[in-house]
């Protein structure tokens, strides 16, 4: 079951169409990676989601509710950030959550409890606008997670943080979705950042999703090799045998390379290649990484 | 709806501690009061027969009202709105607020409520001072009793919801102006144009036509050297008129931006 949906979702600026009937499936309980280049229209569904952006075409459902018919009722049980940290910057820490805790009726220990969270306990009364970027970004992170939410909807959380925050709000968020079941939809632009914290992953480019599925199906085109590269004692003659053989291969004064192909036939070649006294010096597979597989999904390798 | 009204005020009203806004309106509060307290202890021998004056109060009432009805409260009503919106732009928390499960409307009719409410504490603050522009100079000064004349309070009462009537078009128009634009000089650079125009028609006999006269209307009301025009219509009338219908439209502009925070 999905916890958010969207349906054919279409959004233009004047005649730039930004998003391109966006599709996203957000199964309950997921960690939900959201990824794609800069400008590629994930803080725009993002936005049109939350409904800071009047929705053009298409629909919303979230926890099986319209968020045109429904929006408050669902927006009590989603914690947003969105972009740069929304914080008041005359106020303390404290004072932050506290307007929020209002709003939302849920405990008042709940401020202190997700103050600890995200590691700002100590900050007392000093003022939000003296914070650093880091500490605002934490910040942000208790003010979504203040009411204890079904749904985190985060749009590069990570922003501002060094290479320790990263981890720590990695592993708050896993912890988050463990241990109290929270879904939480999290985009960035940086595969390798979020690769080890979803279980699950879109990508988008130029308003359309690329990809979608699980971790595993995205791991999965991995285990095809990208290209195949040979060095023999006779480049020529070996790249005459491989045109016999039906391949397409590409001499470069070094290598000879060639198409993806299957692990058994890369066996059978050099076979082949031994049996026609051809002396094979090196065979190397390029395999896909992940972030490799990313790259050709939005296209920015050739 | 009610509920999520009152925790929507209460969360407002957190907004405004230590914000620009609070501090303007407790400066503001106090300023002319203060000026009358200066001025009186420098000419304070005059004090004795001015304390002794059958309209002392009166006469202190008008002269702490002349300044604040034509120039500090129509500049304060435009500064103050202006900054309390401007809150959420500078703090780029549109988005939040926008997000939060607030109907639309509790989101508009609570932020102009915090408005409507610093404006009363404006209210509250300046009749204050004006008490303690009569009581300082008495307490600093050898040989001047306590006035002799009853404090008019009823009068006092009525002249102040008055005023605050009068300036609602103000807050309303303000209010309209600063949810739309991010820049805060707009709102603000709009607001005084509209209050200068304001002033230069005052003798035009349809000035009471402006949404930006009626403080000003209401203090020249018993001016005798003519400089307005007398108003043809009920103005505190128009004042409600003009609020309710500057409010409305506010909200539908509000309402209808495609693009929120």
């Amino acid at each position: 079951m999905d916890c958010l949906q969207t349906i054919d979702l279409v959004h233009r600026y004047g005649s730039q169409t930004v998003l391109d009937g966006v599709n996203l499936r957000v199964p309950v309980g997921s960690i939900y990676g959201f990824l794609g280049p800069n400008g590629a229209g994930k803080t725009t569904t993002m936005r049109v989601i939350l409904g800071l952006l009047a929705r053009q075409h298409g629909d919303i459902v979230i926890f099986g509710q319209s968020m045109r018919t429904h929006r408050v009722a669902i927006l009590r049980r989603v914690g947003t950030l969105i972009e740069s940290p929304s914080i008041y910057e005359h106020l303390t820490a404290t004072e932050n959550l506290a307007l929020l805790q209002k709003i939302y009726q849920c405990p008042v220990h709940r401020i202190a409890e997700v103050l600890a969270l995200v590691g700002l306990s100590g900050t007392g009364s000093k003022r939000a606008g003296r914070f650093s970027l880091g500490m605002k970004q934490r910040l942000s992170i208790a003010i979504a997670m203040l009411h204890d939410p079904q749904l985190l909807v985060l749009d590069e959380p990570t922003n501002g943080l060094d290479p320790n925050g990263i981890a720590e709000i990695r592993e708050l968020l896993r912890h988050l979705n463990d241990e109290h079941g929270t879904t939480i939809l999290v985009s960035s632009h940086l595969l390798a950042e979020i690769d080890r914290l979803v279980t699950h992953v879109g990508i988008i480019d130029h308003g359309k999703m690329r990809f979608q599925g699980t971790m595993a199906e995205l791991k999965n085109l991995q285990h095809t090799a990208r290209a195949v590269a040979l060095r023999t004692g006779d480049d020529h003659r070996a790249t005459q045998i491989l045109v016999e053989r039906g391949l397409h291969p590409t001499y470069d004064g070094k290598h000879i390379a060639l198409p993806p192909i299957a692990d058994h036939e890369i066996a059978a070649l050099n076979r082949h290649l031994v049996e026609r006294n051809i002396d094979v010096h090196e065979i190397s597979v390029q395999r896909n990484d992940l972030e490799a597989i990313f790259m050709d999904l939005i296209g920015a390798r050739t | 709806m009610i509920a999520d009204f009152v925790h929507s005020f209460q969360s407002e009203w957190i907004k405004q501690k230590r914000s620009l806004a609070s501090w303007m309106v407790i400066a503001g509060g106090f300023f002319t009061p203060a000026i009358v307290i200066v001025i009186r202890l420098l000419y304070h021998d005059e004090l004795p027969r001015i304390y002794a004056a059958d309209g002392f109060w009166q006469s202190l009432w008008n002269a702490s009202w002349e300044s604040a009805a034509i120039f500090f409260l129509p500049m304060g009503a435009i500064l103050a709105t202006s900054l309390i919106t401007q809150i959420e732009f500078k703090n780029n928390t549109w988005k939040q607020v926008h997000a939060l499960p607030l109907h639309l409307a509790v989101i508009y009719v609570a932020k102009l409520a915090i408005i409507l409410l610093m404006l009363a504490l404006f209210f509250v603050l300046f009749n204050l001072g004006i008490y303690l522009s009569a009581i300082v100079p008495y307490l600093l000064v050898p040989g001047v009793s306590f006035p002799s004349a009853p404090f008019p309070y009823a009068n006092f009462l009525k002249e102040d919801g008055l005023f605050y009537v009068d300036c609602l078009p103000i807050v309303a128009l303000q209010y309209m102006i600063s949810l739309r634009y991010r820049n805060f000089l707009v709102p603000v650079g709009i607001g005084f144009m509209l209050w200068v125009g304001t002033l230069g028609s005052l003798p035009w006999k349809w000035a009471f036509v402006l949404p930006y006269s009626y403080t000003i209307l209401n203090y020249l009301k018993n001016e005798p050297h003519g400089k307005a025009a007398i108003p043809l219509a009920n103005i505190h009338g128009l004042a409600i008129g003009y609020f309710l219908l500057f409010a409305i439209v506010g909200f539908w502009m509000f309402a209808t931006r495609k693009e929120k925070g």
